[in-house]
This record gives C-alpha cells, structure tokens and sequence, in this order.
C-alpha cells in the first residue's frame, strides 16, 4: 500500500520529466533548423524545469535543483559613452569577491550585448547610468542613474523594482547624458520604500523637470505623451478660428490662386501632426502674405462655401469659442469690398443663428414611450413647436434650462443627448420604486464568474458523460489534475455526482 | 493534431512561461515556440495514453455544467477522489475535458 502511493508520488515526477525530455528531443532538430543554438535549448529546459519545481507541483522533482537566477544586461549603442561620462565602472560582485567589469571590457559588446550574472549573486551590484537591465521575466529596464542594487534573496524578482524604467522614443537623450550620478539603494525586499526613496533624490538632479513626470512605470510616461499630444487639439482649434477668420480676409480681396491658400490653410487641420499645431500662426501669417495677390474668384466661393461651413461649425460649438468676436468679425468682412458671398456667408450664419435660438427655445422632451432621438430632428426642422411647447412640463423644464443655462447654442447634437439626458431622468423616477420589487429576482452572476476560476483544475478527455434525471456519471480519461498546487495524473476516472 | 487541452497544467503553463521568457530576449521567434508548444501536445497527449496506468473515482455533487463545441466543463463542490491508495478532499475542483473519442484537432483549452 505504501508502496503504492510512494510510487504513484514518484509517478508524476518521473512522468513530467520524462515528458519534458521527449519535448526537447523533439525540438532538437526545429532549433537547429531555425539556427537557433544549442545553448537556448538547455535554457529552455532550465527554465522549464525550473519553473516545475518552482510550483511544488511535484515532489522530489530533481534532486540537483540548480536555481539561477538571471541578469541579463543589454548595454546600449551609447553604453561606453554614458559610462565615460559619468565615470563609474560596473561591479558585479559574486558573492567571493568583486570582479570589476571596466567599461572598455563592456564597450565590445556595444549593440545589444547581454551580460549574464552569474548564479546565486547576493552581493549588492552597482549599475551604473544608461545601462538597460532585464530580468529572466524579460522587463527592460533602462538605468538612467547610477544604482545600487541589491539582493536580499536569491530570486530572480530582484530587478523587478529597478531604478526607473525611461521610454526611448520620447526622444530624451540628452538627459541621459546629463544625469548627475546618485547612488540609490534598492532593496528587493522593500521596492516600495526603495522607489519611494529615489524620488526625492531625483529631485536633487539637476533635470528634475524631465525626470519627475518620468514615473516608475513606462506606462505612465506614455500616458503623459498622450495627454500633451490631447491638449494639442484644442489650441488647433483655435488655431483654426484664427485661420478661418484671416481666410475670410484673405478671401474677400480678389487675388487669385485660391487653391493655395485652401490647400495650405487645411492640411494643418486635417493633419494630427502637432508639431503643426504650434506653427499655426506661423502658418497663418505666412499663408495670409502669400495669399495677397494670388487668390482666385472662381474657385473661392465654394472654398468660402467650405471655410463657411467651418466656421458655421466653430459657431455652433459655442462654449469654445467666443461666437460675437467671431460673428463681428464675419460682419467686418461682410461690409468689405465683396458683398455677394459675403452676404450669402451672413445669411447662412443668421440662419444658423436663428436656428440655435430655435433649439434653445424647443426644450425638447419626451415621455415615457420615447422615440428615438433622430426622429426629433426632423420634428424640430418641420417647427413644430407647439405640440411639444404642450407637452412640456415645468419640473422637466427647469431642469433642462438649468442643463443649457451654460451653453448658448447648442449643436443639435447636444441638444439630442441633453433631452435625452432629460429623458432619462423621467423614466427614472418610475423606475426607482420598482428596483426593490425586483432586486431579488436575479441570481448573483459573480457565481458564474468566480466559480470558473478555480485554482482546481481537472483537465481530461471524457470517453462518456451520462445523466439520467438529475444524477450525472462521468466516464473520463487521460487526464492531469491540480489540487491546492499538487499534481496528480490518471488514466481512467469514473465519477458520480448529483446536480 | 492533438489537443492543445494540457497547455494549461503546470507543465504546460511552466512551458509557455520559458517560452515567452526567451522570446522576450530575442533569443527565439514566436514562430518557433509555437512549434515547440505543438510538440508538447503530441508529447503529453502520448504520455498520458501509453505510460499513466491509474484509476481514480471521485464522487460529489455537480454545481453547473456546460457542454459547448463539444467541450464538457463541469463545476463540482465537496469531491472525495478516491485512488487505490490515497483520498483526497476537494471542495471545489473544475473539469474541462474534451471528446476522447475522436482526437480531431481542438483548441479548446
């Protein structure tokens, strides 16, 4: 009986083993077709088994279980450079004593080169600047300052809390070679309090500005990219009213070769480019001189017809801009030497005006039995106000003007999510003493999510799964289980259970 | 083609971890570990037929099961897995298991 269970025990090692053997025969030949060297196949199968033994699936997995932690160190392009620069030598002690690594030694190995630390460091390792480290996980980290890292333990998730992880492309070079060398301390052990305390001493490099938006984490540093590059929109914008409102200058005296000026006007606009946005009114200007004396008359009125409708648009997103300096400039152009397309610009802004003053009347508000909101617009179109006028109610009113109090012209888009939003609020209410009657009606769903994610996993091959009523048997083969962290394996599995 | 089912054991999650270890440092293409993931279902699909000989019975009671694209996966609470040695109590275990009759190729988990 003891035997029996020490040998099924002894079982599922031998068996992983044995499998995990075949695997790498059987890729033996795939690696050298793909050139890949013999020493990447030894690592996998480390690693592999490392990784086995690790999970204390298995008992006396491997007698000689070799932990090996590793360090891999890619030095960039610039790696010699950074290290003259801030002359520091790389000490990677091993743990009998130190073995000093010169930067000549490691400017051989310039593009992409890996240093592998040795096994079983425990000593504190001085990194210094512009060297990027990578753990056996593979994250990259980038040191741009001089660090002291040290390992409490012999894991590998020691270099999971580096120094400070810098993103590349956001083009920052010269800070790296700027960096004052500070020596920071990281203990693997608390990376919290170690990134805590590499703060503040960034902040006594003289690059502070650039380095303290740099958080730990190169997610964040793309974060911020990204909302430098969203702010940009909306001084384009402006930009744009600006443009439009000198296109309309431009436009009213009769100079030809429009087509220029339309096509340089809009490409910074249709363009995401933000550089552009910054040189917009370089742009504007330069375009504003070299449209004097080169417009065209035919092709200006549907150009105008466009620039209109732009700032038609800028018009009717009233809160960004100020529609009365905008609006008294368009009569300023009005009154100049063209008078038709001007006119014809006036009356379509005063048609629009008219119509925004129209929506702003129209408190639109729908019952109970809502239609979709596209089928407003229309009703708003056809004018007819009366019927809706009725149907008003104060409360909801007041509501609405309180929602539009703010906005002067809404586009009718907005006014479709306002009266929408206003909707809402009218369902709600009904809705409201309903929800206890019916709260209890409905099976938690967590169940179906968390009763999936179990840490029990049994994964086989059914020959037959049977039920008759509501008892269940279940004829299962080949198949690995997991229980609490522990592996069991079985050919053949009969159950029964009741549902 | 065998079934891709026991990528997620401990040896097939230790596996793709490796993996995906040395496809982070360049030291692989993905291309070649998925051959070598392929080869790790022929080779387990193979073990586990010809060289794993036990029987277990288990019994408890079914939560929920589900049968889709000819994958059972079945929730059971309170199991006794009972081998010819060794009891074991679990109070929830997952079962995913996919048609042993025919070993067309699956990539069900």
């Amino acid at each position: 009986m003891a035997a029996a269970a020490m040998a099924h025990a002894n079982l599922v090692p031998k068996l992983y083993k044995s499998i995990i053997d075949d695997v790498i025969e059987g890729v033996r030949e795939l690696f050298a077709e793909e050139g890949v060297e013999e020493q990447v196949l030894k690592d996998l199968k480390q690693l592999w088994e490392t990784k086995v033994v690790q999970s204390k699936a298995t008992e006396g997995f491997f007698r000689h279980s070799h932990h090996s932690p590793q360090f891999t160190l890619q030095l960039p392009h610039s790696f010699h450079r950074v290290l003259q620069a801030s002359a520091a030598s790389l000490v990677i002690p091993t743990g009998r004593g130190f073995q000093h690594f010169t930067a000549a030694d490691l400017g051989a190995s310039r593009v992409g080169g890996t240093l592998t630390l040795p096994s079983g460091v425990a000593c504190p390792i001085h990194v210094p600047a512009g060297v990027t480290l990578q753990t056996a996980s593979g994250h990259l980290y980038k040191v741009n300052v001089p660090v002291m890292v040290t390992q409490a333990t012999g894991d590998a998730s020691i270099l999971h809390h580096p120094v400070q992880q810098i993103f590349q492309p956001l083009g920052q070079p010269s800070v790296l070679q700027a960096s004052i060398a500070s020596v920071a301390q990281v203990n693997a052990s608390s990376a919290q309090a170690a990134a805590e305390t590499l703060q503040p001493q960034e902040t006594a490099v003289q690059h502070t500005v650039v380095f303290q938006p740099d958080v730990m984490e190169k997610n964040h540093l793309e974060k911020s990219a990204n909302s430098t590059l969203v702010q940009q929109p909306s001084v384009s914008q402006q930009q744009l009213a600006t443009n439009a409102v000198l296109n309309q200058r431009a436009d009213s005296t009769e100079k030809p070769q429009h087509g220029n000026l339309h096509t340089a006007v809009f490409t910074p606009e249709s363009s995401e480019g933000f550089s552009h946005a910054e040189s917009l009114p370089n742009n504007s200007s330069s375009v504003l001189l070299d449209v004097e004396g080169q417009l065209d008359i035919e092709p200006q009125e549907s150009a105008q017809q466009q620039v209109s409708d732009d700032i038609i648009d800028l018009i009717i997103m009233g809160e960004r801009f100020d529609d009365n300096a905008v609006l008294k400039d368009q009569d300023s152009i009005a009154s100049a030497d063209k008078m038709e397309p001007t006119e014809q610009m006036e009356s379509n802004l005063r048609s629009e005006k008219a119509v925004c003053s129209d929506i702003e009347g129209i408190i639109q508000l729908d019952g109970t039995g809502d239609v979709s909101p596209k089928e407003e617009m229309p009703r708003i179109k056809n004018r007819e106000e009366n019927e809706f006028i009725g149907i008003i109610e104060s409360e909801d009113l007041k509501v609405l003007e309180d929602e539009e109090d703010d906005e002067e012209c809404d586009s009718i888009s907005d006014m479709e999510s306002s009266s929408s939003g206003g909707d809402n609020e009218e369902p709600q209410t009904d809705i409201v003493e309903e929800d206890p009657l019916n709260s209890g009606d409905d099976v938690s769903e967590q169940d179906t999510a968390d009763l999936f994610d179990t840490d029990n996993v049994i994964v086989c091959q059914y020959d037959k799964i049977h039920r008759s009523k509501n008892k269940w048997k279940f004829y299962l083969k080949d198949g690995v289980m997991s229980f609490e962290g522990k592996d069991y394996v079985f050919a053949k599995a009969i159950g029964d259970a009741e549902w | 083609m065998a079934y891709q089912l026991y990528r997620n054991t401990t040896l097939g999650n230790s596996l793709q971890e490796s993996l995906d270890e040395l496809i982070q440092s360049q030291q692989i293409t993905p291309q070649l570990a998925l051959q070598v993931l392929l080869q790790f279902d022929k080779a387990i699909n193979s073990a586990l037929a010809q060289r794993v000989r036990n029987r277990v019975n288990f019994r408890g009671s079914l939560n929920t099961y589900r049968f889709c694209d000819n994958v059972w996966t079945f929730v059971l609470n309170d199991i006794e897995f009972r081998e010819v040695t060794e009891l074991v109590k679990v109070d929830k275990v997952k079962i995913v298991a996919c048609d042993g009759k025919n070993t067309g190729s699956n990539t069900a988990e």
